[in-house]
């Protein structure tokens, strides 16, 4: 590192901080509800490369440390003072948008004629046009549907918004007056940075800001690959499945193969599914993409606290996405919800670091986020529409450590709505908004448990949407001899006569007098349950955690009259051989392995990426209905019969030999 | 003279080391000082002792009291240690776990092992009741006597020394829930319950939630303190009502303070600011950034107008808190924040703290890593023989030989008194440097320009570090307090009798909604005048600020706003908030509907004014008392070295100088002048960066 380590440590919190001042800046002066509420924009600093040398830490999206400007300010070319580029397009943009919804913006920012650093800034706005209002669905199959592709344009030019693009903005969107609101908060921020960068410069020199650019991102580097050469080498393999992807209801498979050497990271997702006719695909365009390797970013973090964010984290890490994967899309594949497949992809790396770090590594989280939403009909003919809660999960349990109940921050960290504001303002009565008792994977170390949330619909005619509903069927996984996570559900008038069990929904018709309970998974537990301490297990049966018939089931111990019963417990225990598995899946991903196996899978994606991109999602499902037509209504819930799984077997195998 | 007509005001401050005493004496209209080592197990043991010093001290009697006020840390304390009464909570059926769920964040994105924090009631002692009320207030589930005695067995099964009681809705109604809460501690033997609904009927059911639990869960031990103190200074003799400073800035009597020990929590840094607040004012100086350096952090807050902000959400040991608060934000370090190199060689300042066990490596009790305070020393901004008034020698040498050692292991090299002095002069850079990123962010936030305002420093290490934050800054102005460490005990003995109280409406701002808001303003001031009349404040001057959040229907954030006293239209209560919104937004959206949220009205007694000390006019000059070198920009530079105390009005000081007084050191950088004022302020100017 060229600066001396004092320089360095004070330009490492000025330029940091001064990514926090444009996000403050952006905040204060943005308009909308995705800005001022859930914080879904960022703000960072970049080097001459694209790659961003300083990210805010504190406020803001977490997770676009990783993305690169680059190929944006290429495609405009040549830059003056006063420039500021914009693009929504995750395709000519090469992955700096993700969906079309965010829009990004890049300002150059000039030291006597030469560029010294970037600005770049992106807003979640409330709406692109496209098929739907707020153009995100993720029955969407195509980006043509999803609104507006703004490849990289200069919006500004020497200062002066560019009138064309204005026109091409303002009539492609459903809320064209909030969507310019943003930008000139995008504005403020980048201005507010080049404020700073030049307030830098005065004290620090030219010179010295583009050593620390360097600088930084090396010392980043070389934090991140001392935690990383930590871990054992070796290659760690894990797969994890989405339940569906919400146009069809075979499951998605994620797969991935990490090789950790010298303090470098391979992750190599081929075997992973083809993309799919549905809005989850993420466009990493096969770069070590912010979706795709969030977790390594989160271990590097959690294993040192002093790491500068920036894109030096990602140095030690290669990737392999195969072309037409649901993790590298071809296009025009659209990318609307890609964090659903997003959270699965946290939950593969996950799994295949704890292969390697078993003691530092969590079992699967709760792997769900649903902002259940209501949509009641108003006075006026239209429709009030409004989140009732964002739903998640609990973390999974670590070696030593519970998971934690009805938190996760693994993808996003967003605040709940307090129950009276949406009493408030919707027809709705909560009637229970509470943790799930025994939900939790039971464990030496329990899993976090899961949430529940029961309303009574007080308006007819009223749309439920529960967007997001996943781990329904394919639970969070346990691990090291423990057991997963109870699946979520969702249910219509529990213990009524017109009680219905619901698997996912994406619109939900209900009138008054209806009760709607959703649950989310409870996060998967960490080693032999029988080893938990009972005493742990007495105090999570007091604080209703756990139920005294879970107790006794789960974890053979005997509770009565608020106490261990230790005789009882012995003897329940003694009798019981723990679950050895290294990592518990559950019933319904074991049913389904068994027929659609790990090595035929892997074969079946290989073949179906050496076909046309148009064949391939019809082949697909020809070749599983196929095999699926053998086998019971229901599977994997309901298991198959030895002579249905093998007929099933047979199906397969000879698709696979065509 | 007796106490009733014109007694002596009595000011204290009990910290962590020293509790302070402030006395105004109407006799001569004077200001006096006393320190008396604290006693943590028992504060109010240094309390009565103290005070019994400086009345003899001073010559006066018991009798000649006429009101303590002082603040206190014992609910603060007893929060973040987690060591409050063993409460429990009533709440309606569903909610068992709202505690647990709270707002559904966890404290960190990035940090996997982080863990949310820990709930202040376990959730076995959580009780569910069939009892709410709907969103317009309407009685939805009534609990029967049936109920009611159920509820009240499992409360008395938990044995418990108090509750809280919290029903969904609850703020539309507070008499419902009030009038349960006392049903039920009627049944339960008078076990006192916080009805959540009462004390703070705002919406929002989890902050309401922790607001009651807070205070339930401070109760016991704020009551047997009070008591304490008043059985041991009726003892000596000393019957003056006892005056309590609130976290908002203002004072409670001991009894209200004993009923909603909530409001007491942050009343310790809020002394120090609205001190800081009330000196700006006497040197006609409308805008203030305090800058508190104590031993582990640094706090500011800012004054703009001659008011200190107020926050509405503020952290408790990972615990929002809803009630207003003089508005203090954590910068960065303190003293005792420890300098270390990374095993990449780069140099860090914090966030760890050596504390006051063992303390800075000079402190010689055993700690051996450098902390900031020992930057101090071997720079020569402090003098070793002269800390904390002579009563702690430090020693140089081993913070001189920890600092080289982090020199050596950030690529210095030369001799070691050279290399130490490098090594800590590039450790207080980087404090600086982070301090003032905070602080930027701070006045982004507010859309305000550092080059407007005055640093107003004290705490320990404040008016060390505060050239140094104000050069890095663009701060032109520094006022330096006459005594940084008394500081605190002098904004007691000014605190004006305040109370807040509020009440959510949730309407659309028209000509019904702003009749019904004048209604509610007038219900609240009638409250409001009664408080202070059980004061006994409601005899001298009185003020009623009004202030009420909206927003722009639709948005889901909320604004507060002040109302001046001639805004009662519809049309004049829109103005305002579209004022407002324009003036922190940038924007006004006059086509939109605008709603009302909760109405705001605090109630304030105010207290005279203390006599401003003309003590240094008339003096001469007296020059340095000697000289020291400090090591500045890289070289050694001889600094003339002044005592505080023999400083007299309008005398100037040209930097680089020091200043040493009691409980601090002042630094006075090249190119910045000092100056003192008529009460005895020392003025820093400069060229800022």
């Amino acid at each position: 590192m060229k600066l001396d380590p004092v320089t360095l440590e004070i330009l490492n919190n000025k330029l940091a901080a001064i990514t926090e001042e444009m996000c403050l800046t952006l905040q204060r002066t943005g308009r909308t509800l995705y800005v001022k509420e859930t914080a879904d924009f960022a703000c960072a600093l970049a080097g001459l490369d694209g790659r961003f040398f300083a990210y805010p830490r504190s406020i803001g999206v977490s997770g676009f440390v990783g993305l690169e400007c680059a190929p944006a300010i290429e495609a405009v070319g040549p830059l003056e003072p006063g420039d500021v580029i914009l693009t929504n397009d995750p395709y000519r943009s090469e992955g700096l948008a993700t969906h079309l919804p965010d829009l990004h913006m890049i300002a150059p920012y000039f030291h006597e004629g030469e560029v010294v650093a970037y600005g770049w800034c992106f807003v979640h706005c409330s709406d692109v046009g496209g098929r739907v209002p707020s153009s995100i669905s993720p029955t969407n199959t195509e980006i043509y549907q999803e609104g507006l592709r703004i490849p990289p344009v200069k919006l500004m030019r020497r200062g002066e918004m560019n009138p064309d693009v204005r026109l091409f903005l303002d009539a492609n969107s459903r809320t064209p007056d909030a969507n310019m609101g943003d930008i000139r908060a995008m504005l403020a921020a980048l201005a507010a940075g080049q404020r700073r960068i030049d307030q830098v410069i005065a004290q620090h020199g030219a010179a010295t800001l583009l050593e620390a650019e360097e600088d930084l991102v090396a010392y980043a580097n070389q934090k991140a690959r001392s935690v990383l050469s930590t871990i054992p080498e070796g290659t760690y393999r894990f797969v994890d499945y989405l339940d569906d992807d919400a146009v069809s209801h075979l499951p998605v498979r994620l797969a991935l193969a990490l090789t950790i050497r010298g303090g470098t990271v391979h992750l190599d997702f081929t075997g992973s599914d083809p993309q799919v006719a549905a809005a989850m695909n993420i466009p990493s365009r096969g770069r070590p993409h912010a979706w795709l390797t969030l977790r390594v970013l989160a271990l590097v973090h959690t294993l040192d606290q002093t790491v500068p964010l920036n894109a030096g984290l990602l140095g030690p890490v290669s990737i392999e996405a195969p072309l037409g994967s649901i993790v590298n899309p071809e296009e025009p594949a659209a990318t609307g919800v890609r964090h659903a497949a997003a959270i699965r992809v946290n939950d593969v790396l996950n799994g295949a670091f704890g292969l390697a770090l078993p003691s530092v590594m969590p079992a699967a989280s709760s792997g769900t986020v649903i902002p259940v939403v209501m949509a009641e009909p108003n006075a006026k003919g239209g429709r009030n529409v409004q989140v009732v809660e964002p739903m998640i999960g609990g973390t999974g349990a670590r070696q030593g450590h519970d998971g934690v109940d009805g938190r996760d921050s693994g993808i996003s960290n967003l605040a709940n709505n307090p129950v009276e504001t949406v009493e408030a303002e919707l027809g709705i009565e909560i009637l229970r908004y509470a943790l799930r008792p025994d939900s939790g994977g039971a464990g030496e170390w329990r899993g976090g448990c899961g949430m529940e949330l029961t309303f009574r619909v007080l308006t007819d005619g009223t749309n439920v949407l529960g967007r997001g509903m996943e781990r329904l069927l394919f639970r969070p996984w346990g691990r090291s001899g423990a057991n997963a996570g109870e699946p979520g559900s969702l249910v219509v008038n529990e213990g009524m006569p017109n009680e219905h069990h619901l698997g996912k929904i994406d619109v939900l018709e209900v009138n008054a007098g209806d009760i709607v309970s959703f649950r989310t998974p409870g996060a998967g537990g960490w080693g032999n349950p029988y080893r938990r301490d009972p005493a742990a297990v007495l105090a999570d049966v007091a604080n209703g955690f756990v139920t005294i018939e879970g107790a006794r089931r789960d974890y053979g111990v005997v509770i009565a009259d608020g106490g261990v019963d230790e005789h009882a417990t012995q003897t329940a225990r003694a009798g019981r051989v723990a679950g050895n598995k290294e990592i518990a899946f559950g019933p319904e991903r074991d049913a389904w392995e068994e027929i659609f196996a790990p090595e035929l899978m892997d074969a079946l994606n290989h073949k179906l990426l050496a076909q046309p991109l148009a064949r391939r999602q019809r082949l697909r499902h020809e070749i599983l209905g196929g095999a699926l037509g053998r086998l019971p209504e229901g599977f994997p819930r309901k298991p198959a019969t030895p002579d249905q799984a093998e007929t099933a077997r047979q199906a397969l195998r000879a698709a696979l030999a065509d | 003279m007796t106490a009733a007509t014109r007694g002596a005001r009595i000011g204290i401050d009990v910290g962590g080391t020293f509790t302070d005493f402030v006395l105004s004496d109407p006799r001569d209209r004077s200001l006096s000082f006393y320190k008396e080592p604290s006693t943590p197990d028992d504060p109010s043991r240094a309390l009565i002792d103290g005070l019994q010093a400086l009345l003899d001290q001073v010559g006066l009697g018991p009798r000649d009291v006429s009101v303590l006020m002082h603040g206190t840390t014992i609910g603060l304390n007893a929060i973040i240690q987690r060591k409050g009464a063993r409460i429990g909570l009533i709440v309606s059926s569903g909610y068992r776990d709202i505690l647990e769920i709270a707002r559904c964040r966890m404290p960190s994105s990035f940090d996997f092992h982080a863990d949310k924090e820990i709930p202040l009631v376990p959730r076995e002692r959580i009780i569910e009741i069939g009892a709410r009320l709907s969103a317009s207030g309407a009685v939805t589930a009534r609990p029967d006597e049936m109920e009611i005695s159920r509820v009240t067995a499992e409360l008395q099964a938990l044995k418990l020394d108090a509750a809280a009681l919290v029903l969904i809705n609850g703020y539309t109604h507070p008499d419902f829930e009030s009038e349960l809460a006392e049903r039920i501690s009627s049944q339960a033997g008078g076990l006192a319950i916080t009805s959540a609904a009462s004390i703070w009927p705002e919406i929002r059911e989890y902050e309401r939630t922790l607001v009651a639990c807070l205070n339930a869960y401070i109760q016991p031990l704020i009551q047997h303190y009070f008591d304490g103190l008043r059985g041991g200074l009726t003892e000596r003799g000393v019957t003056a009502p006892i005056v309590v400073t609130a976290s908002n800035g203002g004072s409670l009597s001991a009894a209200s303070a004993v009923d909603r020990p909530v409001e007491t929590i942050l009343s310790g840094p809020a002394s120090g600011v609205m001190a800081a607040v009330r000196l700006a004012q006497a040197v006609d100086t409308p805008g203030i950034i305090t800058f508190d350096m104590g031993g582990t952090s640094s706090d500011i807050a800012i004054a703009a107008g001659g008011m200190p902000e107020l926050a509405t959400r503020t952290d408790i040991g990972g615990l929002p808190l809803v009630l207003p608060v003089v508005d203090v934000s954590a910068i960065g370090a303190g003293g005792g924040s420890i300098v270390w190199v990374d095993q990449h060689g780069i140099i860090k300042v914090g966030p760890q703290s050596a504390g006051a066990k063992p303390g800075p490596v000079s402190y010689g009790q055993g700690g051996d890593q450098p902390a900031v305070t020992d930057c101090y020393l071997t720079l020569g901004y402090i003098d070793p023989a002269g800390f904390l008034g002579g009563r702690m020698k430090l020693d140089g040498d081993a913070a001189r030989a920890a600092l080289a050692s982090v020199g050596t292991r950030i690529g210095l090299s030369g001799n070691v008194a050279d290399v130490a002095a490098r090594a800590a002069e590039g450790a207080l850079a980087v404090t600086t440097a982070g301090m003032a990123s905070a602080l930027y962010k701070t006045l982004a936030e507010r859309g305000l320009d550092p080059r407007g305002f005055a640093l107003v420093p004290f705490g320990g290490a404040g008016p060390t570090h505060a050239n140094l934050l104000a050069e890095e800054v663009g701060i032109p102005h520094i006022i330096v307090p006459p005594a940084a460490g008394t500081f605190c005990a002098m904004g007691a003995a000014g605190a004006d009798l305040r109370r807040d109280f509020v009440r959510s409406l949730r309407l659309a701002l028209d000509a019904g909604s702003s009749a019904t808001l004048s209604e509610t303003f007038e219900a609240l001031r009638t409250e409001g005048l009664s408080w202070l009349a059980a004061e006994g404040g409601a005899k001298g001057e009185t003020r009623f600020d009004r202030a009420v959040d909206m927003r722009y229907a639709g948005q889901a954030y909320e604004l507060r706003v002040n109302l001046p006293a001639d805004a009662t239209t519809a049309d004049a209560i829109a103005e305002a908030f579209h004022r407002e919104h324009e003036r922190i937004y940038g924007f006004r959206d006059t086509e939109a509907v605008v709603e009302l949220g909760t109405a705001r009205l605090a109630a304030v007694g105010i207290t005279p004014d203390l006599p401003v000390p003309d003590l240094y006019a008339g003096g001469t000059a007296v020059g340095p008392k000697g000289e020291r070198p400090i090591y500045h920009r890289g070289t050694w530079i001889p600094a003339a070295v002044y005592s505080r105390a023999a400083l007299v009005a309008s005398q100037s000081l040209a930097g680089p100088a020091i200043v040493e007084q009691e409980d601090t050191t002042v630094v006075i950088l090249p190119g910045w002048s000092g100056r003192i004022d008529r009460m005895g302020n020392l003025h820093l100017e400069g060229i800022a960066k």
